[in-house]
């Protein structure tokens, strides 16, 4: 008898942590639900309200909002900017990494240092100073007054993971190769670099999410509607004359398609280096 | 054949080149950082020293004035930066510990399924990944006053806690409101954090445990959670942070209303530096910028201290 209640007890408390597992899963995914919902209502139906699913789904909106207000051009920016730092952002901090973590050189601890430092200056802080200083060298309100610093302040992170990554190879690689006379550069592009790739994209879908959806910097910038992202088209949709949530969580829905997309296609890299970064 | 070097000297030769190297390979970085990092910091902290609006081409010197002006001396900034100080201390206060709450029996919970474990991972690392202006825009549309929040709560029969006004409407629910959402974006990564923890503890000590006798509470409560300490002070660590330094959901969904009652350090600083049109306030955008660095950095320390006492 014991056993039989033990055995209820253990089902019972299984429905109970899959209930409460169901429920938070609720709880993320909340805002995106009604997103989705107000993006296929027309407008009738989203200021009527009410109903989580719409009674006459239409892709009118989503077809309206991505053709009437230029969002393909807004989309077309964010790539730009986005698939700019990225590149650099690799491309810079990779080097830099393999100098901190392989070759040796006067000032190097201080010069990690330094880079490690930066992590604790709020960004609120430099936030003035950068739009002031890329007025004077004329590079506000174009796409490189945004790459640049967004390159800046992925530097701490980045060249902390590359670091850790490269430390992680075994030296005898290099001196082999260097045995063979290949140079610093042919070492690090032919062996560090190709066995580093989970980090690598890591750090690239580390620094795409936020670059993606960054507002701050880019609200204060841009002031031509050519040059801007898709955050700033949305916040422009808000602050229109009229005001209707569906076209509004349309252009919402635009917005996030992409990075859900590129999460589900890297989160394997993007969990397992998280959890990497915890364990080290 | 090569001609022979004494060894002192090759391996200094080696050395040297090696150095080149490496200066070679930080060099972009540095540049980068010398210019984006070093001199715009410098120049932040020299015009924290100074008034200008923004478009004279004098700076007008004023020592430390900025300072005392935002902390006590002007009546018209100080009770600004009061105000904000006291809803930033609430936002510190509850979204750590709100946080922890959340993320520490989530992630045990889910780490106590099998099936499900990836997907449902995933879908509570969702409200991370998207954070940005399109989330938020999405927080206001369900929190209006016949929004899908009000009438989930009518249709529970919890009408009661229903806002009328909406729920960024009420001053008095405006700042809850956003500490909750606050915690709902920054679970994804603690519980995250959490899990890697949990699978990262030795399982002859859960066995252990189990041994003696101990239920799934108890070894949870007397074994899992001390040893996962250390996460747990990441975890505050970086929930302290972002409520110190993080404004963007404050800027979006309330920008600081009504009448100031969301309010924070941050989103006092931007307003102070971009949309005070021709107030000269950038010095003192300046000074309140560099009063939150040196908060942030007596905040690393403690934790630091913390940290290294319980590990």
């Amino acid at each position: 008898v014991s056993t039989s209640v033990s055995a209820v007890r253990a089902r019972l408390a299984r429905v109970v942590v899959g209930l409460l597992l169901v429920l938070y899963a609720a709880i993320s995914l909340y805002p995106f639900l009604w997103m989705v919902s107000a993006a296929f209502k027309d407008q009738r139906e989203v200021v009527a309200g009410g109903h989580l699913i719409p009674h006459r789904p239409t892709w009118q909106t989503l077809a309206d909002t991505w053709s009437e207000l230029h969002f393909l051009d807004y989309f077309l920016n964010s790539l730009k900017v986005t698939g700019l730092t990225v590149v650099l952002v690799l491309a810079i901090y990779a080097a830099a990494g393999y100098a901190f973590s392989v070759l040796r050189f006067p000032g190097r601890t201080a010069l990690y240092r330094l880079f490690m430092a930066l992590l604790f200056v709020p960004g609120v802080t430099v936030l003035l100073p950068v739009v002031l200083l890329e007025h004077k060298l004329g590079l506000l309100g174009g796409h490189w007054g945004l790459v640049l610093p967004f390159v800046n302040g992925s530097a701490p992170l980045s060249i902390l993971m590359l670091t850790n990554a490269f430390d992680a190879i075994p030296g005898e690689l290099r001196e082999a190769a260097r045995v063979d006379g290949a140079s610093e550069l042919r070492i690090f592009a032919a062996v560090y670099l190709p066995l580093s790739r989970p980090v690598l994209v890591t750090i690239a879908v580390l620094t795409a999410i936020p670059t993606w959806n960054e507002y701050l910097l880019t609200r204060v910038s841009l002031n031509d509607p050519e040059q801007y992202t898709l955050p700033i088209g949305l916040q422009n949709l808000q602050s229109g004359a009229v005001q209707h949530y569906n076209v509004l969580m349309a252009g919402a829905l635009i917005v996030v398609i992409p990075v859900i997309l590129l999460f589900i296609a890297a989160q394997r890299y993007l969990v397992n280096g998280l959890m990497g970064a915890v364990k080290a | 054949m090569a001609v022979p070097i004494a060894p002192g000297r090759r391996r200094r030769g080696i050395r040297s080149a090696e150095a080149a190297w490496g200066y070679a390979f930080v060099a972009p970085a540095i540049v980068l950082f010398a210019v984006m990092g070093v001199y715009t910091i410098g120049y932040g902290f020299s015009l924290s020293f100074a008034t200008w609006n923004g478009f004279t081409p004098q700076w007008h010197w004023v020592g430390l004035r900025n300072y005392a002006d935002l902390l006590w001396a002007s009546p018209r900034y100080a009770p600004l930066v009061h105000q904000a100080a006291l809803h930033t201390a609430w936002v510190m206060l509850a979204v750590p510990v709100l946080t922890v709450v959340v993320a520490f029996p989530l992630a045990v919970l889910l780490n106590s399924v099998r099936r499900l474990r990836t997907v449902l991972r995933s879908v509570y690392f969702l409200p991370q990944v998207t954070s940005g202006i399109a989330v938020y825009f999405a927080w206001v549309y369900v929190l209006q006053p016949d929004g899908a929040i009000n009438l989930l709560l009518r249709s529970l029969g919890l009408g009661g806690l229903s806002q009328p006004q909406g729920f960024l409407g009420n001053p008095a629910t405006a700042l809850p409101t956003l500490i909750g959402i606050t915690v709902w974006s920054s679970v994804p990564v603690a519980m995250l954090l959490y899990l890697a923890g949990l699978q990262s503890v030795d399982p002859a000590l859960i066995e252990a445990a189990r041994l003696d006798g101990a239920g799934a509470w108890r070894v949870t409560r007397h074994v899992v959670w001390p040893l996962l300490r250390p996460i747990t002070a990441i975890v505050i660590l970086l929930a302290l942070r972002d409520s110190l330094q993080g404004f963007q959901t404050f800027l979006i969904m309330t920008n600081g209303g009504p009448g100031n009652h969301t309010n924070v350090l941050g989103l006092q600083t931007y307003r102070l530096a971009f949309l005070s049109q021709l107030d000269p306030t950038l010095g003192l955008a300046s000074a309140l910028g560099w009063l939150l660095f040196l908060a942030a950095l007596v905040l690393a320390a403690v934790n630091l201290r913390a940290m290294r006492r319980l590990t």
